[in-house]
């Protein structure tokens, strides 16, 4: 049972991140925004992220067939996501503390992990939880400011993904519990709560060549 | 304290006035653009010509003023720029 829900977690995850990566990529290309940039790279490696975790699972599914996922692939698979939280943190970061500096607007960082593969995973879960966390609490800030429905749809996206998150991390003391089947039931609605106000919007692409030059870029 | 906008946020409003002068009028004056998008003479002037010569904004003849007037191209944009600018509300941020 378990498995099958990870299968459909993972692939909805993969699904979702990619579809509104492109979305975010189509908008930077036509506008040229910093902010969709980031977005584009947040939910690429969000759904590259869900992606090798689901392929770690076909992989074993098809092939080894030991019933559980590799390690070393799920922590690369959760690094990966933790990126992608990262850069939606980031983007509140900076609306909120840095709202004129271009530098700051313009710089990334990366985290680095050099652990075990078992430490990494737990301490990767709790980094995608702090992050979660956080987005999801600058977008309900935003969505009480603007009352938009787009708004507290994201945000409690994000939220029900902290909370899976919290969950899982959780389930850890009590293994082999519905706690981890209720954690991946908690992202899955995530993840659609994530994608409805994007699937309102009309995906298709024009190019307007040299607009950074019009708009000071 | 005041909110700074973004040259892309200036540019969207910019041709969001042209496009709303422009159905009643035959072209918006640099005056009626600058009351509506709310920005200085000065710096509206270099945002115009950098319009104008990427096809987003087109300048009319007229006797006494130059006018410019949404084209099809600024259209389009405008209306990508609204849906993406709406993407980015929905996640809280500003585009």
């Amino acid at each position: 049972m378990e498995f099958l829900l990870e299968n459909i977690l993972n692939l909805i995850g993969f699904i979702v991140g990619i579809i509104i990566g492109v979305f975010a990529y189509v908008g930077y290309k036509n506008t040229g925004s910093p902010v969709l940039f980031r977005l584009t790279i947040a939910f690429i490696a969000i759904g590259i992220g869900f992606g090798i975790i689901w392929g770690g699972y076909v992989i074993d599914d098809v092939f080894l067939q030991e019933g559980k996922i590799n390690r070393g692939l799920q922590a690369l698979g959760l690094g990966i996501q933790t990126i992608g939280y990262f850069f939606i943190a980031f983007s509140h970061t900076i609306k909120s503390f840095f709202p004129k500096s271009r530098y700051f607007r313009s710089v990334g960082i990366l985290p680095l992990f050099l652990l075990s593969a078992m430490n990494i995973e737990h301490i990767i879960r709790s980094f995608s939880f702090i992050l979660l966390v956080y987005g999801a609490i600058e977008t309900f800030v935003s969505f009480l400011e603007g009352k938009q429905k787009g708004t507290l749809a994201v945000g409690t996206g994000l939220g029900l993904l902290a909370f899976g998150e919290f969950i899982a991390w959780y389930s850890l003391v009590f293994p082999e519990s519905i706690l981890y089947s209720i954690s991946i039931l908690l992202k899955i609605s995530g993840l659609i709560s994530l994608f409805l106000p994007i699937s309102r919007l009309p995906l298709r692409k024009i190019k307007f060549d040299g607009l950074d030059d019009a708009d000071g870029k | 304290m005041g909110i700074y906008r973004k040259q892309i946020e200036i540019v969207g409003d910019i041709l969001y006035a042209a496009e709303e002068l422009t159905i009643d009028h035959n072209g918006a004056s640099i005056t009626n653009l600058i009351q509506k998008a709310n920005i200085s003479h000065s710096r509206i002037s270099k945002i115009l010509t950098n319009l104008v010569s990427q096809g987003l904004l087109e300048q009319v003849d007229s006797k006494r003023a130059c006018k410019y007037r949404i084209s099809m191209t600024g259209k389009d944009f405008l209306k990508e720029y609204r849906t993406f600018s709406e993407f980015t509300d929905n996640f809280g941020l500003t585009i």
